[in-house]
C-alpha cells in the first residue's frame, strides 16, 4: 500500500492480519493496511475476497489468527471495549430487531453507547431527521423497504458520532436511487471527519466515494492507491477487441507490435490492449486485422477502469458489478 | 446495569407486541390439565391421602405450572438475532455481553409470571384452592417463573452454541424427560422402584414437590428451600454457562 498521507495519523493500521477458519479456510493472508484520518478508505473485491472477515476483525467482531490492528490509536486485540466505543460499524447483513420502531432501536443504541434521557431522545431525533426517515420513525422496522432499514442501520451506527466508521457493502442489493442517497451519506458523515472504511465489490461506488483503496482477492491484498494512480498505472486507452470466436493468439498475433501498446491482457472472449492513443490504435488494429484476414466481433477505445486494474492483478474481471451502476 | 435494563425492556416489549410466541406455549399444559383430570379423577377422588382433600387438579397444576414456564422462547429469540445481524451489532457495542443475557431472562421472568398467572387461573377453573392463600399464590407464580428463569439457560446455550435456529427449538424437548421422570403423577411412594429412584435424583421433582406444597398443604417450609435451592442451583449453572459461552463467541 502507498503510504497514507504524511501529516494525518492512521485512524486504522493493520500488519500481517491473518485469518484462519476451521477446516483451513485461509480467508485473509497477511494484510498490510494504512488509512488516514479523515479519509474515505475503500477495500474492493469480489465475494469470498475477504473483505468482511478483515471488517470482523478490525471491529474486534473475530479475533485474527495472526497479526496486528489498531484502530483509532488503539489496540483491538489489547483493548476491544475501548475500540468498540471509538468506532461505528455498519455491516453487510443489515442488523436491526424487527419489532422495535426506527425511533426505540436508535434510542436504545444511544443507551448502549452512555447516550440517555433526553440526549438520546434529541440525537435519535437529529438522526432520523438527517436520514429521511422522521415520517416512518414510529414505524416497526420491519416495515421498512431495503434502503429504509440500510439508512436507519447506519443511523444506529452513528449515534454516538465515531471516529471511525466501517461500512461493509453499505449498497449491496439497494437499488439506484438508494445508493446515491447512501453514497450521499457517506460523503456527508466524511465531511464531517469520520474516517470511513468501506467494502465494496462495485467499482463505481469506490471509484466516486473512495480517496484511497486497496483491491483484495483471495484473502490478499493485490493492488492499492488512489483510483485515479491505479487507472493510470494501466495506461492512457484500453481498446477492447470482442473476438466473438476468433482465435485469441491468431488475433494477437495479427495485431502485432502496435506503436504506443503498453499491456495487453487475454480474456475469455476477448483482448484488451492498454495503449497510449486508443483512437489511432483502433485504424492500426482495423488496418492490421484486415490485412491479416482474421475476423473479429467489435472494436472499441475507453479509459481504463478500476476493472480493468483488477484484470491486471488477477488476471480475471471484478465480479459481482453487474448491479446497475448509479450515475453520479 | 443501565444496559441490561434497556436490553431488558427491549426484550420485555418483545413479548408484549408478540404474542402469538407466548400464548401457544399455553396450549400443551392446560391440554394436560384437562386430560388428566379428565382421566384419574375417579382413580383419585378427593379422599385419597395425598390430595389433602382437593380434588386432582390441585395435584397436577404445579406440572402445568412448569409446562408453561419451561420454554425455548428466549433461545430462540436470540437465535434469530444471530441470524439476521442485530446480535452482531450488540456485539460491537461498548456493553459486557453478559448483559445479552441478562436482558434475555428479564423477558423470560415477566413472561413467566405471566403465563404462570394464566395457567393458576384455569387452575383456579377447575376448582384448585390454594391452600397456602393469596401470598401463597404469589410466591408459587413467582417460583414458577423464577424457574422458567433458570430453564431459559438451555435454550441460550443451544443458541449460542449452535447458532441454528432448529437445533434451539428442539431444545425444548429436554424437558419432557426432566419433567415426566417425576412424581408428576403421584407421589414418590406410589412409583415403581426404578421411578422413584429416577424422579429422587432429578432436580425437577423437588422443584414440583415444592409448588405442589403451596398448593395442597400451605408453608412446607423445608419442601419451599430444596424447591428455591433447585431453582438457584439451576439458574446459576446455566446462566453461567450462557454467559462463558457468549464471551467466547465467535473465539
Amino acid at each position: 500500500m502507498p503510504a497514507q498521507s504524511e501529516m494525518a495519523p492512521a485512524a486504522i493500521e493493520a500488519r500481517g492480519l491473518e485469518r484462519t477458519f476451521k477446516g483451513g479456510v485461509e480467508a485473509v493472508r497477511g494484510i498490510e493496511l494504512s488509512v488516514a484520518a479523515g479519509e474515505v478508505f475503500g477495500f474492493l473485491g469480489p465475494n469470498g475476497a475477504g473483505k468482511t472477515t478483515t471488517v470482523r476483525m478490525l471491529c474486534t467482531l473475530l479475533p485474527p489468527t495472526a497479526g496486528s490492528a489498531r484502530v483509532a490509536g488503539v489496540d483491538v486485540l489489547r483493548d476491544g471495549a475501548e475500540v468498540r466505543r471509538r468506532i461505528g460499524v455498519a455491516l453487510q447483513e443489515i442488523g436491526l430487531d424487527p419489532i422495535q420502531t426506527g425511533r426505540e432501536l436508535l434510542e436504545l443504541q444511544c443507551g448502549l453507547y452512555g447516550i440517555n434521557g433526553a440526549d438520546a431522545r434529541a440525537r435519535a431525533e437529529e438522526l432520523l431527521e438527517l436520514l429521511g426517515l422522521a415520517d416512518a420513525a414510529d414505524r416497526r422496522t420491519k416495515t421498512y423497504s431495503g434502503g429504509m432499514k440500510r439508512r436507519l442501520d447506519l443511523a444506529s451506527a452513528l449515534v454516538h458520532s465515531p471516529e471511525v466508521l466501517f461500512l461493509d457493502e453499505p449498497t449491496t442489493g439497494l437499488d439506484p436511487a438508494s445508493r446515491l442517497t447512501v453514497w450521499d451519506e457517506v460523503r456527508r458523515i466524511n465531511a464531517g471527519g469520520t474516517t470511513i472504511f468501506l467494502t465494496t465489490q462495485y467499482m463505481e461506488e469506490a471509484d466516486q466515494l473512495c480517496r484511497r483503496l486497496a483491491i483484495i482477492d483471495n484473502g490478499r491484498i493485490v493492488a492499492g492507491g488512489s483510483p485515479e494512480e491505479l487507472k493510470d498505472r494501466m495506461g492512457h486507452d484500453v481498446v477492447s477487441v470482442g473476438l466473438n470466436g476468433a482465435d485469441p493468439a491468431a488475433t494477437q498475433a495479427a495485431i502485432g507490435e502496435l506503436p504506443g501498446l503498453e499491456r495487453v491482457m487475454v480474456e475469455q472472449d476477448a483482448l484488451a490492449l492498454y495503449v497510449e492513443d486508443g483512437p489511432a490504435s483502433i485504424a492500426e488494429i482495423v488496418r492490421r486485422l484486415d490485412r491479416t484476414g482474421v475476423s473479429v466481433g467489435s472494436i472499441s477505445v475507453a479509459r481504463p477502469t478500476l476493472d480493468d486494474v483488477f484484470l491486471q492483478a488477477t488476471g480475471r474481471r471484478l465480479e459481482g458489478d453487474e448491479e446497475p451502476a448509479a450515475a453520479a | 446495569m443501565t444496559e441490561i435494563a434497556l436490553l431488558g425492556r427491549r426484550a420485555v416489549r418483545e413479548v408484549v407486541r408478540m404474542p402469538e410466541a407466548t400464548i401457544p406455549t399455553l396450549f400443551i399444559p392446560l391440554f394436560f390439565l384437562a386430560v388428566n383430570i379428565g382421566q384419574v379423577s375417579k382413580t383419585f377422588p378427593s379422599s385419597t391421602p395425598f390430595l389433602h382433600g382437593q380434588g386432582y387438579a390441585a395435584f397436577q397444576i404445579p406440572v402445568s405450572l412448569l409446562f408453561a414456564v419451561s420454554t425455548a422462547t428466549s433461545g430462540l429469540a436470540l437465535v434469530t438475532e444471530i441470524d439476521n445481524g442485530y446480535f452482531d451489532k450488540l456485539l460491537v457495542a461498548p456493553i459486557r455481553r453478559s448483559s445479552i443475557i441478562w436482558g434475555r431472562l428479564t423477558a423470560d421472568l415477566v413472561r413467566g409470571v405471566m403465563l404462570s398467572v394464566l395457567v393458576l387461573i384455569a387452575g383456579l377453573a377447575f376448582g384448585v384452592h390454594v391452600k397456602s392463600g393469596v401470598l401463597g399464590s404469589v410466591v408459587l407464580v413467582l417460583m414458577a417463573a423464577l424457574w422458567g428463569v433458570a430453564y431459559a439457560g438451555i435454550g441460550l446455550l443451544v443458541a449460542l452454541r449452535t447458532r441454528n435456529v432448529q437445533a434451539t427449538n428442539a431444545s425444548f424437548l429436554v424437558f419432557f424427560p426432566l419433567l415426566f421422570l417425576t412424581p408428576n403423577f403421584v407421589p414418590f411412594d406410589r412409583l415403581t422402584g426404578l421411578m422413584e429412584a429416577l424422579a429422587r435424583a432429578n432436580p425437577v421433582s423437588y422443584v414440583i414437590e415444592g409448588l405442589r406444597s403451596l398448593v395442597l398443604q400451605g408453608w412446607v417450609l423445608h419442601k419451599l428451600a430444596i424447591c428455591m435451592g433447585v431453582i438457584v442451583a439451576t439458574g446459576l449453572l446455566l446462566t453461567w454457562l450462557s454467559v462463558r459461552t457468549i464471551e467466547r463467541f465467535d473465539r
